[in-house]
């Protein structure tokens, strides 16, 4: 495809994913750098901290596993949470597949692996307008992602190993995850979901850091019964 | 610990894009997905701004005033500006000053 003969369409279609790719740097270079100093606070060395960076690839989840590696969680338990903040990409996988079934199967791969919120999210908006290019805009767009996360996450770990922890930069991974929930504060239901996965996870008495886990499911549960009350709007 | 979460995130990602290309998610499961991110991402944030209490004799989560009022003031700099760079110096400025002038009182 684009890489070995790029046809004027689809490098056209990679530049415009290039481009917006740079127009979500600002958004993800300080959440890059909140994950790569979170993971260096709670005590994984440089290459640890880098290897969750390229190895993950997913700032909440890198979060995640920071945050309970920190409260000493058993390892099970810091997988199997960090992994389920990542479901979401089953749902991702799924919807894309079509729209970059041009692919070969090796860089289906790629793009598995490069595969983030962004370059999700913005490729199906680009697909409702423009369903040609698909494959090259989305390439264009998460590899960007990927060059900017890689850099900022490290600067971040560097970051993180001089700020003292009287700080308490443990809060900025809080207002990391209020910039992404404050928008969906709109939706009744969303909001309904959070304040129950909200207020679980702080009351849940559980040990081995499981109120994480149990909060997110009853709130994901929250939010199905609501559905049955509250119709869907489509 | 992180070759085990790098190979389960990976799978997810891979899922539908190259191992099973034409399948498809039953449409129960993609509605719970949904609603997974607001789910989890409260879960975390949650006991980060109600610190716990250690103890079953006060099992309530304590308040810590200044992370409630930064917390509050960052979801309203993130709803009307959705920044998330704004949102972090805004939010860390809140906290910082906020724990400063409780000090001084």
């Amino acid at each position: 495809m684009t890489t070995s003969h790029p046809d004027p369409a689809s490098r056209a279609a990679f530049v415009d994913g290039l481009r917006a790719g740079v127009s979500l740097m600002m958004g993800v270079i300080p959440f890059g750098m909140v994950c790569g100093a979170a993971a260096a606070a709670a005590g994984l060395t440089l290459g640890q901290g880098a290897a969750l960076s390229w190895m993950v690839f997913a700032g909440a989840s890198q979060l995640v596993f920071a945050q309970l590696y920190a409260a000493d969680a058993p390892a099970l338990v810091i997988i199997a949470t960090a992994a389920i903040v990542n479901l979401r990409f089953l749902m991702y996988s799924a919807a894309l597949a079509p729209h970059l079934s041009e692919l070969t199967l090796r860089k289906r791969w790629l793009a598995a692996y490069l595969l983030t919120d962004q370059a999700f999210a913005l490729t199906m908006v680009r697909t409702t307008r423009n369903r040609a290019g698909a494959a090259s805009f989305y390439m264009g767009l998460a590899s960007v992602m990927w060059l900017t996360w890689q850099i900022s996450s490290i600067a971040g770990i560097f970051l993180g190993e001089v700020i003292p922890p009287s700080w308490s930069m443990d809060f900025v991974v809080a207002l990391v995850f209020i910039a992404v929930l404050a928008p969906m504060l709109r939706d009744p239901r969303a909001l309904t979901v959070m304040l129950v996965a909200g207020a679980g996870a702080v009351l849940f008495q559980i040990p081995l850091k499981l109120n994480l886990i149990s909060a997110t499911l009853l709130g994901v549960a929250t939010g199905l019964a609501l559905e049955k009350i509250w119709k869907p709007k489509r | 610990m992180i070759v085990a979460l790098a190979v389960a995130t990976f799978s997810m990602r891979l899922s539908f894009l190259a191992l099973w290309a034409h399948g498809n998610l039953p449409s129960w499961l993609t509605r719970a997905l949904a609603y997974v991110p607001a789910a989890a991402m409260a879960a975390i944030v949650a006991p980060i701004v109600f610190p716990a209490a250690i103890g079953l004799a006060e099992s309530l989560p304590s308040f810590d005033l200044p992370r409630l009022i930064a917390a509050a003031a960052a979801f309203v700099i993130a709803y009307f500006t959705r920044s998330t760079l704004l949102t972090i110096v805004l939010g860390m400025a809140t906290l910082w000053g906020v724990q400063a002038l409780l000090g001084v009182l």
